[in-house]
């Protein structure tokens, strides 16, 4: 006889209201996680989406990539030695379209890789957000720095670098802009890259967005939340089980006297909070993966399955904890006190 | 034939730093096919002795045996065993599972006691026991929906369908009128007798002991009179 889904079925409000609880507690979790997610896309996509690799900067540059520069000579010599590599910068400057409204972008230029997009002179190629902004292939927009034009080639998925849009540029554009000569990075995909080269300091990919000052301290925040969140989460429903299960340590005395084993009380209660769990989770991730799919465009929202998965074994993970620490209870139930209680 | 035997058994309760002796020294032998009452004032060890012979709980000392075995030397799981496949238990109040029907308790309790029964025969089982206790009526319905008295048949019911060999009511009147209180105690004898089981009820009620074979009388821990 199935003791735990009978028992469901004749309380269903009050199972209702518990998995309610988990649904919302988890919908709230994914939600935020989504969000945190996508703001780290918004904000460090262009590093992102690269494959894993080191990055290189100079020693003095103190890891603020801004102010390193790369020796040509060393860079020449790394470019050669090192397959894929590619040397680039990041810098934050403007744009003018023809009624000179002004657009704050991140210019990028590297040497030519297939990482990076490759860009001829007085050519531009921009993150896709800059056509919403009315930007079109074949439009001219200027800096003041820059002597020319840059002609619209085209638009690129989701690059994004500290929140504004992504445009690469032409090497020697770029140059003339900053007036620079050096470049600020090396970039060495994963197989490829050395440890140690004298005179640089090396960066994996995660080590790279941690010395973005923005980055670091958004994401620090957000992932705070989704942790306290999981945390919160998780006393809710321990306690929640737990209450659940101590208004019944009276019943579960009983059918322990009538010859119940203890472990098919357990049963009961892990099958109740597994059963609750996953229906919960099922509709919270239908619903989160559903709002990944029609978040507004502007909204930097991006859950993955994985991440989903990932934190629904959590939930699952502590739901279960908290139950069995409930059940402990179980475990030292005399059924005598049961009995002596009275009506129940 | 004596089926139950209790020798010399002591119980002896610890409350913070003071052990008070409840049980000084119990012996009795119950007979198959007999109530036997255990009366004495409120207080004196009636349902510490009943527990005690039940499993439910252990002597601090002496023996108590149910078929040769003593219980108070089994593990755990050998007492739960014979809890559930050859002990009833009636109480004061019915302790019917609330989200089991009248028929499910009943299955229930056959499950428990592992019973070989096919299905179709445990559902013919459960009407006929339902009959004894004049509830086939009743057989979908929720403990919720039972008057006091209905409650108590289950609970009877529930107590004998896995045909224990004895059977443990503890004031199983007490929550009941005058009227049901003979009916149940009617029947509790009346099960007895046609299963031949071995019953022993404690009991405050002095109206019950029409329906009883004997009357122990129990006083501060120790059997008094016997009749
Ligand atoms: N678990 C326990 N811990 C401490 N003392 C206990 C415990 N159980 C029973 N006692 C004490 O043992 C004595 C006998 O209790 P018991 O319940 O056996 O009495 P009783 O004869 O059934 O009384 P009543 O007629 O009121 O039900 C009482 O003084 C009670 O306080
Ligand atoms: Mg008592």
């Amino acid at each position: 006889m199935n003791l735990a889904f009978k028992e469901i079925k004749r309380n269903k409000v009050r199972f209702l209201i518990l998995g309610s609880i988990v649904f919302l507690v988890s919908l709230l979790t994914f939600i935020i996680s989504g969000l945190a997610n996508g703001l780290s896309q918004d904000n460090a996509s262009l590093i992102k989406d690269l494959p894993e690799g080191q990055f290189y900067m100079n020693d003095d540059a103190e890891e603020t990539y801004t102010l390193s520069r790369i020796d040509s000579s060393l860079q020449d010599e790394l470019l050669t030695n090192y397959k894929d590599a590619t040397a680039l910068s990041i810098q934050m400057g403007i744009l003018n379209n023809h009624n000179g409204k002004q657009q704050s972008v991140v210019f990028v230029a590297s040497t030519e890789s297939k990482n990076f997009k490759d860009v001829k002179d007085g050519e531009i190629i921009l993150d896709q957000s800059m056509e919403e902004k009315g930007i079109n292939v074949g439009d001219t927009l200027t800096n003041p720095q820059f002597s020319g034009e840059f002609t619209v080639k085209g638009f690129v998925d989701q690059t994004k670098f500290s929140h504004a849009a992504v445009a690469f540029i032409n090497i020697e554009n770029y140059k003339e802009i900053y007036r620079v000569n050096e470049m600020q990075l090396v970039f060495v995909p994963k197989d490829n890259s050395p440890q140690e080269i004298s005179g640089l300091q090396s960066f994996s990919k995660h080590e790279f967005l941690k010395t973005i000052p923005s980055f670091n301290a958004e994401q620090m925040t957000l992932n705070m939340i989704v942790w306290f969140l999981v945390v919160i989460s998780g006393m809710l429903f321990a306690i929640f089980f737990y209450m659940m299960n101590v208004q019944k340590i009276g019943l579960f005395g009983i059918l322990k006297a009538i010859g119940l084993k203890t472990s098919r009380l357990f049963t009961i209660m892990w099958t109740q909070m597994i059963f609750i769990t996953i229906t919960s989770l099922a509709l919270s991730i239908a619903i989160s993966q559903g709002f990944n799919l029609i978040a507004p465009e502007g909204m930097p929202f991006s859950l993955t399955i994985e991440t989903t998965m990932n934190l629904s074994v959590v939930f699952l993970v502590i739901g279960f904890i908290g139950t069995t620490i409930a059940s402990l209870q179980i475990k030292k139930i005399e059924p005598l006190q049961a009995i002596q209680q009275g009506e129940i | 034939m004596s089926l139950f035997t209790l020798n010399e058994v002591k119980k002896t309760f610890t409350i913070g730093e003071v052990k008070e002796e409840i049980l000084k020294g119990v012996n009795l032998s119950l007979r198959e096919g007999e109530v036997t009452a255990l009366v004495g004032a409120s207080g004196s060890g009636k349902s510490t002795l009943l527990t005690i012979a039940a499993g439910l709980q252990s002597a601090s000392n002496g023996q108590v045996i149910f078929e040769g075995n003593n219980l108070s030397q089994m593990e755990e799981e050998g007492i739960r065993k014979i809890r559930a496949n050859h002990f009833g238990f009636i109480f004061q109040f019915a302790h019917l599972v609330p989200f089991l029907t009248v028929e499910e308790q009943l299955l229930l309790m056959l499950d428990v006691s592992e019973s070989k029964l096919k299905k179709h025969e445990q559902k013919s089982e459960v009407n006929r026991i339902l009959q004894v206790v004049g509830m086939e009526h009743r057989k979908q319905a929720y403990p919720s929906s039972l008057s006091g008295g209905e409650k108590q048949r289950v609970a009877i019911a529930r107590a004998i369908i896995h045909k224990p060999k004895v059977l443990f009511a503890d004031e199983p009147t007490a929550s009941l009128d005058s009227k049901r209180s003979k009916d149940v105690m009617a029947l509790i004898r009346e099960i007895t007798k046609t299963l031949n089981i071995t019953t022993l009820v404690v009991t405050h009620d002095e109206e019950m002991l029409v329906f009883v074979d004997h009357i122990i009388k129990m006083s501060d821990g120790l059997i008094v009179q016997h009749s």
